[in-house]
């Protein structure tokens, strides 16, 4: 039996992103999944992108592709995410591209699997750009842009063979004397004696 | 013939009058005048309050506690945790309630209280039978939304009141009968609003509200921020008592901003 190759694709709880839900389900980048031997698109269109998921799975048409969408996981997207992992043989490891959300991204960088992170430019201020800059400037993840799926796809394969841990190892080391974290802020704050 | 003061005239002196004493008010609750925390035992009764957010604001609140257990924070000497979420947002409260099971299993042998099965929030917690080891207890408080995604700035400032009538009651009518000893909040409007509460309860000493040194404020910057602080950040980096950020480029933002390294 082949193996499968997962694609998920998720736009959060809270707003909508119909231009990543299309993006995702655009010709041009179905073929390009299959290029690269995607066997399987999952997509998390959100609460009101229902109706923009189903038009445009009609009218990508047959793909070879097994494309499948849902609304939403109140259990969270962990079932997912492991899906986009793989599991060895049979599963391999594919990709996650997300809406920059960063709940999304932190999952995906703990279980290092390579993403794409996607910038919903809708939103109040778009200082997700700047996290996925950040991010990707230090090749965590890959600055997808919509007008440029492909190539992120691309870049995300080449992402896999130098994928970084998370959290970073140095994370705090310059901090050695103050190294503390949260656990130190609150005990303090709350006035503990020690 | 002696001048009559009208009442218009005599207003607006007492308010001349009025604002140099509020704002020395306000400076005297405000960092870095607040006077530092009372010291007290491990294991004396506590009540901590951590403010949820939708999506994003959940799971990185979620995970820096996780992280800040790993690193040897302990939840029995935080023995009550009022858990914040905003109406509607089930998956934070579930979150919520996912992570103290997780924090019972942890310390094997004994349990948290949970009381939040019922629909009743406010209520009293049951005292811990004698014997029993507990890890503390918990509540979820929910508040109404401050500001839904995408809802017009001009509605804003209603709903924000709205919000803002709930954070009195849920600061001061929860469980321990007794004001927060600590608010920790990241980036969700209704954290904002929260600490406003907060500070309104302090402003004008509410029971004892500031005299006592309750409700002290820990926010934490969203590791989504790597520039620029968020709206909830730019209100609060003179207000609370502690703000942390998790990208070198906002140490010492507001000449408050400590970078402890990434907290997510």
């Amino acid at each position: 039996m082949a193996s499968t190759k997962t694609c998920f694709v998720t736009v959060g709880a809270t707003a909508s992103f119909h231009d990543l839900v299309k993006g995702v389900l655009a010709s041009s980048f179905l073929k390009a999944l299959q290029s690269h031997n995607y066997t399987d698109l999952v997509v998390q269109y959100g609460v009101d992108g229902k109706q923009t998921f189903e038009s445009a799975v009609k009218a990508a048409g047959s793909s070879g592709i097994q494309i499948s969408g849902f609304e939403l996981e109140k259990a969270g997207l962990g079932k997912y995410m492991r899906l986009a992992k793989g599991s060895g043989k049979e599963t391999q490891e594919g990709v996650v591209i997300s809406h920059a959300g960063s709940g999304s991204i932190l999952d995906a960088l703990r279980q290092q699997i390579p993403i794409i992170v996607v910038p919903n430019a809708s939103l109040l201020d778009n200082h997700q750009v700047e996290l996925a800059e950040a991010l990707a400037e230090q090749e965590y993840v890959v600055h997808g842009k919509l007008e440029n799926l492909v190539k992120a796809l691309e870049n995300a394969e080449q992402l896999r063979q130098r994928q970084k841990e998370w959290p970073p190892a140095n994370s705090g080391v310059h901090r050695q004397a103050k190294a503390v974290g949260l656990r130190g802020i609150l005990d303090e704050e709350m006035g503990f004696l020690d | 013939m002696a001048p009559h003061l009208s009442f218009p005239i005599a207003l607006v002196y007492i308010i001349i009058l009025l604002i140099p004493l509020l704002t020395l008010r306000l400076l005297a609750i405000l960092p870095p005048n607040r006077p530092p925390p009372a010291k007290r035992k491990r294991g004396t009764p506590t009540r901590l309050l951590i403010v949820l957010g939708s999506g994003g604001h959940t799971a990185e609140m979620l995970a820096m506690l996780r992280n800040a257990e790993a690193s040897g924070l302990r939840w029995k000497d935080y023995t009550h945790r009022t858990w914040v979420v905003s109406s509607g947002d089930s998956v934070s409260a579930d979150r919520a309630k996912g992570f103290e099971t997780e924090v019972a299993a942890n310390c094997s042998g004994s349990r948290v209280k949970d009381h939040a099965l019922g629909i009743s929030l406010m209520d009293s917690p049951e005292k811990p039978r004698a014997g029993e080891d507990v890890v503390g207890s918990y509540d979820i408080a929910i508040l109404p939304r401050a500001r839904r995604i995408h809802q017009s700035l001009l509605t804003t400032p209603i709903s924000a009141l709205y919000c803002l009538y709930h954070c009195f009651r849920i600061l001061s009518s929860l469980p321990a009968s007794q004001y927060p000893d600590l608010i920790l909040a990241n980036g969700p409007a209704t954290a904002t609003i929260l600490i406003l509460a907060s500070l309104i309860l302090r402003f004008f000493d509410i029971r004892g509200a500031s005299k006592r040194g309750t409700m002290r404020t820990v926010y934490v910057e969203s590791w989504a921020r790597v520039n620029r602080l968020s709206l909830s950040g730019k209100l609060l980096v003179r207000v609370v008592d502690r703000f942390l950020v998790q990208w070198p480029g906002l140490e010492g933002v507001g000449g408050r901003g400590e970078f402890l390294g990434v907290l997510v």
